[in-house]
């Protein structure tokens, strides 16, 4: 953790080492007998976006559980690296540059430096006594930090809103608050669930950029659950497609959309056009 | 913009100034009636402060807070006290202040692990259990009579009514220098809760009250959090219970039952959960009103007198009844508390004082962490 | 051997009155999610009716009339204050405290017009004891648990054969899709209030009852007990409180019976045990005995 520190500082735009490769071996959840996921396996390729996707209740945010650790697989394994994620608390997980947003919002109350200052927690140090005392180290660490975060909120275009109380924003502005967080914390591998769910057009193309710009420009691995068709179609290099906690299909946003089974499990809808949700 | 908040700044030291100056002048004009009302209101809001930590911002419910004010309590008194170690008295006072915290610790596997309002059940117990140990553990407590305190002694001076002391012809007994000693422990209180508040812990604490998820796969370690806030609010309370053993000069075991925590919950849901200012103004208002209302009981319409006829709403009757009615008032009308209507009231003020022009200015109630920082302060 | 059976039958009849009160925090909580706070000084009000009442209106009477004056102010409570807030769980976060304001106000108001006193109830029982072989029982214990063993088979055939019972059920487990389906949340949380607040009532009667001296302001307090024996059943979970109970009245029947040979931890040291036994549990299981650890939520 203390060398990430060191590096998420060093590193600058366009020259930060590829992140280590996440695989998912077989992973399988159940709860209380139902299996939420089945034997589910894909890896994403160091510096590239791959989507998850299928219709609801296919078990994309179980998937999303599990690599952040809220969710215990019964069997499988998760590895970051030569690191396994599986056994790991999430805030562990989080240490090593594995960042998440959520499908419905959760910011916490305070304002929009607050939220993204939390998304610093793994990076930083400052304790209980220090912070209590105000030693000159902590406030010094809050005040980089601040800075940082600063920059993070004006690349995702929350510039205007930063001392902003995160209540008071729009719908589509929370959502970015997420997105926002989750780079605070100078992710290696980034999971978005349904980044853009609920944003108007103007909105979604916004997000799409950044997204992309990320990727381009910090060379993170990024997963991405969405139901937005024309958003994966455009993101991804790679699709892995979930039906009832199965794979049914895996490769690139061109063979998914011409597998036959993929449009089975979209009931018969054209799975290239429209939402899907 | 460096100049504004270079302005800001010294206004805002100015204001401390002025604010410390002012709590400083009361021991040279009021009798000890007042003094002791502002002693005990100190002591509270210390103590509140820590359980607003726990309860306000970290969401963790506690009914335990009385305990570790015993322990402050008894703690000092044992460690300078005969039968105990008897130790130099300003080397009792923070460890027995660090004895709280330790209590606190030794809670951990369960204040880690038990959250939000189940927690409340759970520290019920350490009331209880507390208070049969300070019962039956004679050699140490002195039982249910309790023990005296010994005075606190710095560098030679001592805070009792001992020698003569006459400052600005004004004599000085107990009361007029403890009120010394609560203020600079109130301070330091100040200082520390509103530094954790604004920093790095602080934020993991509210992210914790807020979505334990979120703030996991944020990084921060949940049950570590849980149990350092824990800890930290029992420090606070010991450092109270120090102070109220000193204010009482006697300990006794009654006091720090059950009624005792309600009260502390009670000072920062009227406050308003989560605040410093708002828990010390709960603080006040709980610790005050029962006293106000015994020594102005023959002024009031439906209050008894203290020890007038068996059945007659008594002062400390109506001051529970009254407060205890503000919870639910509190609660269901006001969430924030004292803290959020004087905030409410403020904006008011100055919306109408200053019309909007910026956009960012807009924003009806400004953020508290980043109040050095506020745009809206400086509006011309 | 006398004094091992002595002790049972005491905790018996004590885990079975707790298991009355015990049974009303999991109602509620069950319905609202809320922790009653407010529940010592609900029994309380019950026991203080009875005491004045009986005078005028004999034994039974009373007690009727406390059941459902008591149940009534329960439902009152649940109606126009705590209802007030909402269903999800941060408000019913928020009710639990609104409970110890109510709680505040409640227990000043009896504890001024109890004062110092002992009320009796004017129970049929009285001090009268029966042989049950070696051991000599009092008549209030075995009436307290024939009593809790009827009326407790009484609230289980409810939460398992009527409609409200379902409702419950369902409400407990997932309040929005119990909405959805057609519950009516309000009625569903106020029958359980007003359930609660009737057990809470009965309790009252028999923890004033022979060997108790009476009802004092204090008995109220004795009804905190039940906590720790919700929290060993999880809360959740009536059958839990069922046993919990039992286990918290044995402990402290035992506790007591065999004072002189626990010295070592303090006199009265039976009051507190109920606590000292929920540590030691929340220590190895968080959850209680028979709480399921829930799954993460967001």
């Amino acid at each position: 953790m203390n060398d990430r520190t060191t590096q998420a500082r060093t590193t600058e735009p366009g020259t930060a080492p590829a992140p280590p490769e996440l695989a998912v071996r077989d992973v399988t959840v159940r709860f209380a007998g139902l299996t939420a996921l089945d034997g589910v396996s894909f890896t994403v390729a160091p510096g590239s976006v791959h989507a998850l996707i299928g219709p609801n209740g296919a078990g994309k945010s179980t998937c999303f559980n599990v690599l952040s650790g809220l969710c215990r697989p019964a069997a499988g394994a998760v590895t970051l690296g030569g690191t396994e994620l599986t056994r790991l608390a999430p805030h562990r997980i989080a240490a090593l540059g594995v960042a998440r947003t959520f499908q419905n919002i959760v910011t916490t109350q305070g304002t929009v430096a607050d939220n993204l200052m939390l998304g610093r927690h793994a990076l930083t140090r400052a304790g209980f006594t220090a912070s209590a005392l105000r030693l000159p180290g902590a406030r010094r660490e809050q005040r980089e930090h601040l800075a940082r975060a600063r920059d993070i909120a004006e690349l995702t275009g929350l510039g205007a809103h930063f001392h902003s109380p995160v209540g008071l924003l729009s719908y589509g502005d929370r959502k970015r608050v997420e997105l926002a967080r989750a780079l605070c914390l100078e992710p290696r591998v980034l999971l978005l669930d349904e980044p853009v769910a609920g944003m108007n057009a103007a909105e979604r193309a916004r997000t799409a950029e950044v997204v992309a710009e990320l990727r381009a420009e910090l060379g993170l691995s990024v997963v991405l659950v969405e139901h937005d068709m024309g958003l994966v179609m455009r993101l991804a290099d790679e699709v892995t497609v979930l039906d009832f906690g199965r794979p049914i299909a895996h490769g690139t946003p061109d063979e998914v959309r011409r597998d036959p089974e993929v449009l089975r499990a979209y009931l018969g809808t054209d799975a290239t056009g429209e939402d899907a949700a | 913009m460096s100049d504004r908040i270079r302005a800001l700044l010294t206004r805002r030291r100015a204001t401390l100034l002025t604010v410390a100056v002012l709590l400083c002048l009361p021991p040279f004009y009021l009798d000890a009636f007042w003094l002791r009302i502002g002693l005990f209101s100190m002591a509270a809001a210390i103590g509140a402060v820590g359980l607003a930590l726990l309860s306000g911002t970290a969401g963790q419910l506690s009914l335990g807070h009385a305990f570790f004010l015993a322990v402050g309590a008894y703690g000092y008194t044992w460690l300078a006290g005969d039968p105990g170690p008897g130790l130099p008295t300003a080397l009792a006072v923070p460890l027995a202040v660090l004895m709280a915290g330790l209590a606190g610790g030794l809670f951990s596997p369960v204040a880690g692990r038990v959250k939000g309002i189940y927690l409340g059940i759970a520290t019920l117990a350490l009331v209880f259990l507390g208070h049969h140990v300070l019962l039956t553990a004679e050699s140490v407590t002195g039982g249910f009579n309790g023990r005296s305190v010994p005075p606190l002694s710095l560098g030679g001076f001592t805070f009792d009514a001992g020698d003569e002391l006459t400052v600005l012809g004004v004599p000085f007994g107990a009361e007029e220098r403890l009120w010394f000693l609560g203020l600079a422990l109130f301070a330091l209180t100040w200082f520390t809760a509103r530094g954790l508040l604004r920093s790095r812990p602080g934020r993991a604490l509210a992210a914790l009250r807020d979505s334990e998820t979120a703030a996991a796969v944020m990084g921060v370690d949940v049950a570590r959090h849980r149990s350092a806030a824990f800890v930290v609010s029992s420090m606070y309370a010991g450092l109270a219970g120090v102070l109220l053993a000193l204010a009482f000069r006697r300990v006794v075991p009654d006091y720090f039952g059950l009624v005792l925590s309600v009260d502390y919950l009670a000072m920062i849901v009227i406050g308003g959960l989560g605040s410093v200012a708002g828990a010390t103004a709960g603080a006040v208002f709980v610790t005050a009103l029962p006293l106000l209302m015994t020594r102005y009981a023959d002024q009031l319409p439906l209050v008894a007198a203290p020890g007038s006829a068996e059945g007659a709403v008594g002062p400390t009757e109506a001051a529970r009844y009254l407060y205890g009615a503000a919870i639910v008032l509190v609660l269901l009308y006001a969430p924030d508390g004292l803290h959020g209507l004087a905030r409410r009231a403020r904006d008011r003020l100055r919306r109408r004082r200053t019309p909007t022009t910026d956009p960012t200015t807009a924003v009806p109630s400004p953020p508290p962490p980043a109040a050095a920082a506020r745009p809206k302060e400086h509006t011309p | 051997m006398t004094d091992l059976l002595d002790s049972l039958l005491g905790g018996l009849a004590l885990g079975a009155v707790y298991a009355l009160v015990a049974l009303g925090f999991v109602v509620i909580f069950k319905a609202s999610g809320v922790l009653n706070f407010a529940h010592g000084s609900l029994l309380l009000f019950g026991g203080y009716l009875v005491a004045v009442l009986h005078d005028d209106l004999g034994f039974a009477g009373a007690l009727a009339l406390a059941v459902i004056v008591t149940a009534a102010l329960a439902g009152a409570m649940d109606r126009f204050l705590l209802q007030r807030g909402g269903h999800d769980a941060h408000s019913a976060h928020v009710q639990t405290i609104v409970t110890i304001g109510i709680d505040i106000v409640l227990l000043t108001e009896l504890a001024r017009r109890i004062g110092g006193d002992l009320l009796t109830l004017g129970d049929p029982w009285g001090d009268a004891v029966t042989e049950l072989g070696p051991v000599t029982v009092a008549d209030s214990r075995l009436a307290a648990i024939a009593v809790s063993a009827v009326v407790i088979t009484g609230v289980f055939a409810l939460f398992r054969f009527t409609p409200w019972g379902l409702s419950l059920r369902a409400a407990a487990e997932d309040m929005e899709a119990a909405a959805l389906m057609g519950v009516h949340l309000g009625r569903v949380r106020a029958g359980a209030w007003c359930l609660a607040g009737a057990l809470a009532a009965l309790a009252a009667v028999f923890l004033a009852a022979f060997p108790a001296p009476g009802l004092e302001r204090t008995t109220g307090q004795i009804a905190l007990n039940a906590f720790p024996a919700a929290i060993l059943g999880g809360l959740a979970s009536p059958t839990g409180a069922l046993a919990g109970s039992l286990v918290i009245g044995l402990t402290e029947a035992l506790v007591v019976g065999y004072q002189s040979e626990l010295h070592v931890l303090g006199e009265g040291f039976g009051d507190v045990a109920p606590y000292a036994v929920m540590l030691l549990v929340l220590l190895v299981r968080p959850n209680g005995l028979f709480g399921a650890k829930g799954a993460a939520r967001v």
